[in-house]
This record gives C-alpha cells, structure tokens and sequence, in this order.
C-alpha cells in the first residue's frame, strides 16, 4: 500500500483519500488509484502510451471529469493503465500521458466495475503545502 | 440526523416535519426496532435534502430499504409538479437507470429441477454473459442501439429474443415514450455497444429459486405461483449506457442550477425545471436507457428460457410472470388533495406498486393489482407483492425494492476470509456459479438486511400485499 493514498469504506462503495505535493502529481496519483481498485497494478505492463486532455469549471469537477475519461478509456478499448505522467494541470484543465496495455484476462484480473466518479463528498484541497483530494466511486 | 429529529406518525411512518428550507416534510417508511440501522448513515438527511428541491409534491418519501445514495436516498420516491416550478434530477433516478427485476415462472417442480441444478446453472452461467466489463451478448451495431433505445423490450422480441406475450408482463410494455437518441452522447453509446444482453457485476445476478411459501392462495393462482414451482430471477440494469448517460446530465445539470436560481443542499442534488430544455434533453436520453435496460432484461430472458428448454425440453414452459423497473422518473397521473395531477415521479430504489384496477396494471392481473418483485439476498428469501391502494393514496403508488446492503464490500470481503462461501451455501443445496470469488464474498448473505423486514413494514403500512416467498436453488453472480 503507498503512503499516499488512503482507501475509505462506504456501505454500498468504495472510496480513496490521495496526497501530492502538488496539483499535478495528485492528478496522477488518483489516476494510479483509480486502477489499483480495478486491478493488481504489478500485473500491468505500460507497453502502450496514451494522451489525454479534459478541461472543466473548477478543480473538483477537473479531477472528476480526469477520473471518468480514464474509466472510459478502460470500459470501451479494455485498457489497463498503470503509469501518468500529468503535463500540465491548472484548476480547470489538464493534459497527461498514460501508459498501458489491453486486459489479457491470463495475466490479468479486474476485480470490479466503476459505474462512475461521484461528486459526493468530494474534495480537491491544498493545506500546508499539501494536495488532498477525496473521492468516491459508485461500484 | 438523530432520532430527535423525527416524529412518530404511525408505527410504520416517521417524519422529518418542514422546516427550514424544506418545502414539505420527509416521511421514512420503517418500524421502530429498525429505526436505528436507517439513522445510521446519511440517508433521512438526505431525504430532508430532496424536500428542498422545487415543485416537490406532498412529502419526499423513502421505503423501508432506504439507505444513503448520492444526492438522492436509496429507497427515495418523489414526485414533482410541472405547473409548479417541479424539477427532474439524474441523482434522483441514479446512475444505473432502470435497474430492474424480471421473475418468470416454469413448470417445473424443485423435485425435477435439484438433481439437475449444478448442470443448469453452468449452462446458464455459460449463456449469459456476466461479470466486469462482460460483453458480447448480442451483437449490435450503433444504429441498431439507436433503435433499440427507441423501442426497448420490443426490439429484443423482434430479434427472436422472447414473445409478444413477454412484453404485456413487462412495466411500461418494456418501452418508456418519450427516448431522444439524438440526445445521448457519443461515449454513452460506445459504452453501450457491447453490452446488450449481458448481466454486469456488483449486485446484478440470475437467481433459479422455487416458491416455498404461499400467503395468498388466489393470487398466487393468478400469477402462476402455486408452491413449489420454479422460478427465475433476473436482476440487471442499463450497463455502461446508462452510467454514461447520468454522468452526461449530472455534469450538465450541475452548470445549469445556477441559470435556473435553484439552491441545493447537495452538489449530487443537480437539477433542472421540467420543461427546460435540460430537462427536456435528460428525459430524452434517460427513457433511451430505460429502454437498453428493458431490452436487456429481454434478452437475458430469453436465453435464459432456451437453457431450461435445452435441459428440461418442452416441459420447462417458461414464461414471464411481471418485470419491474427500480430506477427511473416518469410521468404519472396522481390524485393530490381530491385532484388529478400530472406528475414526474422520481423512483430511486424503490417499485411502483399499482393497486388493482389501474389501468397500467396487465389485463390478467388487474383485479389483483401490480406484482411487485423483492430479491433478497442469495442465502435467503425473495418476496413476490402486489400493489395496494396505500400506495395510491401514499406514495405515489410506489413501494419498496429490496432489502439492501448493511456492510461495506470491504468488511464483507474480511468476514469472508478463511471461509468458502460457496462451499456454505452448498451445504445449503444453494450453487452458486460467480465470476471472482471476491464477487461471492462481498455479496455474501450476512452483508444484507433481512428483506422480510422491509416486506413486513410495507405490507403493514398498507403499500403492498405478500403473495409469495421465494427460496433460492441457484444463483449466477457477475
């Protein structure tokens, strides 16, 4: 388990607490959380790069809006992802790479489904020189 | 919320009275004993939340079953004026919109069906697509799905999935008027492409169960449900399609709150007045879900009927007794105050429950009145209802859905270590074929509530009437 991100109980899902030293290494660090609920991410090879862009009004909606294209990328191409690299984050936009390759279900096992990112009880903070960003998913 | 802040109306009936910025009261459906497992996480609250939002009619009401959701309680029914300001809400209807219930009926005795269970569930579990990101059910092109979205249940049945019959027996004839395809998003339909036919994962299952109790003879009689025959369950909803199509409107909502001048206690809250063209939009692509999931639950039916067929011939006669839809907003004709009203109902976690006589209720059935299906859990009991007149005069003609979750996935997944669960409802006599383990250990029995309680508060409150008890034989888990 890292030290940066924290998985939190809900009765009917699952959720994590993720910290950076900054923006775009948090935007990172969610994305690697995101697949580390879905799979065993030592099982993932980053054979195949990816490039992403989303834009939106303000930071918390950025991170849900990043979040659910990467879940996107991975319920329509059947892509696992296990390395980011966030080139750029503002508060209301992002660009990122992202390295992975497709499910092989001989090597790879997903363990669940995200319906979607939710916007409940979601933070993205910054409090003595730390990001923190709380966020929940619908399983 | 503390219990404090209810008040008691009857012994099945609390309320959290207006105030504040409610417009109207908040009523939980519940009993006294189960009071605390409601107050537990955040879900009266919520429903105090949904009393805030505009045009809201009567009461924001909640079922027996009622547990914390986003923005919108599980369990959650609320209905809302047009004439009136009233909103309609993605978080109201939830992400899997028009997750549901289908129980057909065989001919088969438990007697005929045990010796042969463990070969009928894999047959099952080999021609119906589940588990995560299960796809390749029915192949279907994107303007296929358009006309799918279009026509729902019918579209499956004139592929060959399924009967004319089916479709009476089917909420809505398994088509909600009003789908906009043109208002769906390009990602919601390549979320969707793959994943006709196939069942999912998480809570979604097919279950082969049999009826083990029967508290209303004559109904029973009606619905084909005498003791002891076979039955099947088939719960899904409208997969990745639907998911898709609320995080659209949630997101597209959520800019439009602040046009609109609506305050909301909860971003999750997101709303738009009926008639806008938000609303109009959201309402056009959600029937195109509520259609993919009637759709879907049609041609799992179907292929579920071809197994037994293909185990039992001729003699499994396997028919649709009753679908019903868990999540959705529709508009519904209700009498308020001794006057008829149009309404948009919200339904999120919970059944319409039609008493006998309506007119949407299927000719064969409607002196009895709507059946209303209740899974369980997969160790214990499933209820067969009918809708009563409580309902009309209550909620909306709406009761509960099920019995609901009362441990996270994680602390079912520990409770299950070093224990095969499998193996425990095998010695049973209940088999169980699942994609993961983990699946079988979070959707473990002990990590629902007893739905017998939830029945008993709805049938004491005068909103439904108990038929029948059905025992689980077998059960797919995605």
């Amino acid at each position: 388990m890292q030290s940066w991100l924290r998985p939190f109980e809900h009765t009917a899902d699952v959720g994590f607490v993720v910290t950076a030293a900054n923006l775009a290494e948090l935007f990172a660090r969610a994305a690697w959380g995101l697949f580390d609920l879905l799979t065993d991410l030592e099982t993932v090879r980053p054979r195949e790069r990816s490039a992403l862009s989303v834009t939106a009004e303000d930071r918390g909606a950025l991170m849900v809006r990043w979040l659910s294209e990467l879940n996107f990328l991975h319920q329509t191409e059947h892509r696992l992802l296990c390395r980011f690299e966030v080139d750029q984050a503002s508060e209301t936009r992002l660009t990122a790479q992202a390295w992975g390759e497709r499910i092989d279900p001989a090597r790879h096992t997903v363990r669940t489904e995200i319906k979607a990112v939710t916007f409940h009880g979601l933070s993205v903070e910054q409090a003595d020189g730390v990001w923190t960003a709380r966020i929940l998913f619908d399983v | 919320m503390n219990s404090q802040a209810l008040r008691k109306v009857s012994d099945y009936l609390w309320e959290v009275p207006k105030q504040g910025k409610m417009r109207v009261p908040a009523r939980i459906y519940t009993r006294e004993d189960l009071l605390p497992a409601v107050l537990a996480d955040n879900a009266v609250q919520q429903a105090a939340n949904v009393a805030q939002l505009p045009g809201i009619v009567g009461a924001a009401l909640a079922m027996p079953d009622i547990h914390w959701g986003y923005g919108f309680p599980i369990g959650g029914v609320a209905a809302f004026d047009p004439a009136a300001g009233g909103v309609i809400s993605p978080g109201g209807v939830g992400y899997d919109i028009n997750c549901g219930v289908r129980l057909m009926a065989t001919r088969l005795s438990r007697e005929e069906v045990q010796p042969r269970l463990q070969s009928l569930m894999n047959r099952l579990f080999q021609a119906v697509p589940s588990g995560v990101g299960a796809a390749g059910g029915i192949k279907a092109s994107r303007r296929d799905l358009e006309a799918l979205a279009r026509e729902g249940a019918a579209w499956s049945v004139a592929r060959g999935f399924g009967t004319q019959e089916d479709l009476e027996r089917v909420e809505e004839h398994g088509c909600l008027a009003g789908a906009a395809p043109e208002h769906v998003s390009e990602r919601a339909w390549r979320r969707g492409l793959e994943q006709v036919g196939t069942l999912g994962s998480g809570n979604h299952f097919l279950e082969v169960g049999c009826v083990d109790e029967v508290y209303d003879e004559a109904a029973a009689q009606v619905l084909g449900l005498p003791l002891g025959t076979v039955t099947v369950f088939v719960h899904c909803g409208s997969r990745g399609f639907g998911h898709q199509i609320c995080e659209d409107y949630l997101a597209l909502m959520d800019r439009a709150v602040a046009r609109y001048g609506i305050e909301l206690p909860d971003r999750q809250l997101a709303c738009a007045p009926l008639g806008s063209p938000e609303a109009e939009r959201y309402f056009g692509a959600m029937c195109c879900a509520v259609n993919y999931a009637f759709a879907n639950r049609q041609a799992i039916a179907h292929l579920t009927a071809a197994v037994f067929e293909e185990v039992f011939g001729g003699r499994a006669g396997v028919r649709t007794v009753y679908e019903v839809a868990h999540n959705l907003a529709k508009f519904e004709t209700h009498r308020v105050e001794g006057a008829e009203r149009r309404l948009c109902v919200h339904r999120k976690g919970a059944t319409r429950a039609f008493a006998p006589g309506h007119p949407a209720v299927p000719a064969a059935y409607r002196a009895i009145g709507q059946p209303v299906l209740i899974p369980g859990d997969m160790g214990r009991y499933s209820f067969v209802l009918l809708g009563a007149e409580g309902a009309m005069a209550e909620t909306f003609g709406s009761t509960c859905h099920g019995a609901g979750r009362n441990m996270s996935r994680h602390a079912a997944a520990r409770a299950a270590q070093g224990r095969n669960i499998a193996q425990e409802l095998r010695s049973r006599n209940i088999v169980v074929v699942a994609q993961s383990r983990r699946t079988l250990d979070e959707e473990m029995s002990e990590a629902y509530k007893d739905v017998s309680d939830v029945v008993e508060v709805c049938v004491q409150a005068g909103l439904s009437k108990k038929v029948a008890r059905l025992r689980p034989l077998g059960c797919i888990k995605g």
